[in-house]
């Protein structure tokens, strides 16, 4: 049986840190709680969404942090993720961020962790100079190519 | 309306292209959430804009984006999928990666490793198929070592026969013999050849059909123990063993002969304990006696010709059964409406040995009207890649009757406009003037010899 108390306080949870989505899952249970999503995920009638239109050429990569503004034009070379998986920007919850903005790196230097299914892997720089802007959130899912940070060449 | 309590409620499109597109399609209208992986090759896929969400999983080559497992299940569960549609090539037939879906409590829409062992594998197919009644190819058992044993398997079979390398494939290590002086000529040639070739010189014999037609039954199995079939395809028209046309149902066959080989192929399914679509692939010989050749165990390329004469949803359907849905109709509920055909629109030019033709298309006019249905992903400005194969579209036509389908084929071809990359639609074309053609009933080399 579900207990309602323990229910009511990761609902709690979600609220004060704004989360959309929590899975929690023992040996007993799961739980899957999902947070401001318009309309009944179970119902009998499917839910058509109205998709854009398909033209070309078109950029479908709307998770790539494009937005940030940061570009090659600057001069600034991005580091670019050399997997899919969840971006972490320390070793763990615990420490320092690996880098952060200022901080002076080489092509060895370790930037990040990139996790995929359990498996933290370290993802070095492969190039050399100063940390100019992170790109991404710890905890962020990243793509193939996706701009990890941007760095001001020696 | 079945309760969709139990249907996925996001699925993971491991594919590219127009299946990629096609099961964004029955995704949607099955109100599931779609995220489609895509290679750096496929960046402005304009398909990408229709799924909820788009990952880049890698560069173009295949080997590191639509090929490769980890980055595939990296994406999925970044993600948070329920389940995977494999579409067809790629992974759709690697039972390993069914298998490490299921360890990663990720659905394979698709039938369970186990039962794509036991009807991908040749030879394992063949057992089961036996024991469901499905007619097989008459030839030697196992390999064969003596020139007396070919010999004997060889007059038990009839002439003429074809020697096969069991390691071999592509058409190399093949060959027809007419008669036992051939025969005894050729077997040694033959297991050399392997040997060289392969580095396995066992060689065993078959049936050879001089004038065979491919024609291949769709069947569907669920989870709960049930098969039907959909009928047959005919996809004679072939090139290089990839075909170029096909239809449904297949031109002057005696109906009662598919029905027989059709319920076998159900047969098949249900012993196999396959949950999913699978066509059992056939030659057929000039007496209309089938020979079983291969269980594709995945969703086909030519689906829609199916779709198009029995109503029924071939790919939604693969999504309900994963999700544990038992099949809606029973066997009698199915029946043959009309006639379907589809050509194969690939950028390749018919007149220079179809060199593939890459590069953006500029102008595309799709056609429409009663009875045509164009599957294709490509948009005026695309750019066709040169990394993948260089099939761009299918056009499906469905009349009543064949007659009326050739000729609305030939309406929906004039229509159809790609450019300026060459495509095979001038084939096409060629192919519904063609006499031979229009009376049914040509053989797997029939293009070929056209060609010539």
């Amino acid at each position: 049986m579900i207990d309602i108390r323990k229910l009511k306080e990761l609902v709690k949870l979600m609220v004060e840190n704004d989360l959309t989505e929590l899975d929690l899952q023992d040996k007993e249970e799961t739980v899957a709680l999902r947070r401001g999503q318009p309309g009944a995920v179970y119902t009998n009638q499917p839910v058509v969404h109205a998709a854009p239109a398909m033209t070309a050429p078109a950029s479908a990569n709307d998770t790539s942090g494009s937005s940030d503004g940061g570009s090659a034009d600057d001069g600034l070379i991005a580091i670019e993720s050399p997997m899919v998986g969840t971006f972490y920007s320390a070793p763990n919850p615990d420490s320092d961020n690996f880098v952060k903005v200022g901080d002076s790196i080489s092509s060895d230097s370790v930037v990040c962790l990139v996790e995929a299914m359990k498996v933290f892997n370290e993802i070095k720089a492969e190039t050399s100079g100063t940390i100019a802007k992170c790109l991404v959130e710890s905890g962020q899912a990243v793509e193939f190519g996706q701009k990890l940070f941007l760095v001001k060449p020696n | 309306m079945p309760d969709h309590a139990t249907m996925f409620r996001r699925v993971l499109i491991a594919n590219r292209g127009e299946i990629a597109l096609r099961i964004i399609r029955a995704c949607q209208e099955l109100g599931i959430e779609t995220v489609c992986v895509y290679s750096e090759a496929d960046a402005d896929a304009p398909y990408l804009r229709l799924a909820d969400r788009a990952i880049c999983i890698g560069p173009g080559p295949s080997k590191d984006s639509y090929l490769n497992i980890p980055r595939i299940i990296a994406a999925a569960e970044i993600a948070n999928v329920d389940a995977i549609h494999p579409g067809y090539g790629f992974l759709s037939e690697r039972a390993d990666f069914a298998a490490i879906c299921r360890d990663c409590k990720i659905e394979f829409i698709g039938p369970s490793p186990e039962a794509m062992g036991k009807l991908g594998d040749k030879v394992e197919a063949k057992r089961y198929a036996k024991a469901a009644k499905v007619p097989v190819f008459p030839g030697s058992e196992g390999a064969i070592e003596e020139e007396a044993e070919a010999v004997e398997v060889a007059n038990e079979i009839g002439y003429p026969v074809i020697i096969k390398a069991a390691a071999g494939g592509g058409g190399r290590g093949m060959r027809v013999c007419h008669n036992e002086a051939t025969l005894r000529t050729n077997i040694k040639k033959a297991q050399q050849e392997a040997l060289a070739a392969f580095g396995n010189g066992a060689v065993f014999i078959e049936k050879f059909l001089e004038r065979a037609r491919h024609v291949e039954i769709q069947t569907l199995g669920d989870k709960h123990g049930h098969a039907v079939h959909l009928f047959e395809r005919d996809c004679s028209m072939q090139r290089r063993h990839q075909k170029v046309i096909e239809e449904a149902p297949g031109p002057g066959i005696e109906r009662k002969k598919i029905t027989a080989v059709a319920e076998s192929a159900a047969k098949l399914i249900k012993s196999a304990e396959y949950a999913g679509a699978a066509t059992v692939e056939f030659l057929m010989d000039e007496n209309q006696n089938f020979y079983m050749l291969e269980v594709n165990t995945r969703v086909q390329v030519e689906h829609p010709v199916t779709e198009m004469i029995t109503g029924v949803d071939i790919v939604k359907m693969s999504i309900l059964i994963a999700a544990g849905e038992p099949l809606p109709f029973k066997q009698k509920d199915i029946s043959v409406n009309g006639h379907a055909i589809e050509c194969r629109i690939n950028a390749e030019n018919p007149d220079k040995n179809f060199m593939p033709s890459a590069g953006v298309i500029d102008t595309l006019h799709l056609p429409g009207g009663p009875g045509v249905r164009m599957d294709t992903h490509v948009v005026p400005g695309y750019r066709v890649p040169p990394n993948y194969d260089s099939m761009i579209g299918k056009l499906i036509v469905h009349a009543d009757d064949r007659k009326q389908a050739i000729n609305r084929m030939k309406r929906a071809l004039g229509e159809l406009t790609i450019g300026p990359i060459h495509t095979t639609i001038p084939l096409h074309k060629r192919l519904m003037e063609n006499a031979d053609f229009a009376s049914g009933g040509i053989d797997i080399h029939y293009l070929e010899r056209l060609l010539k």
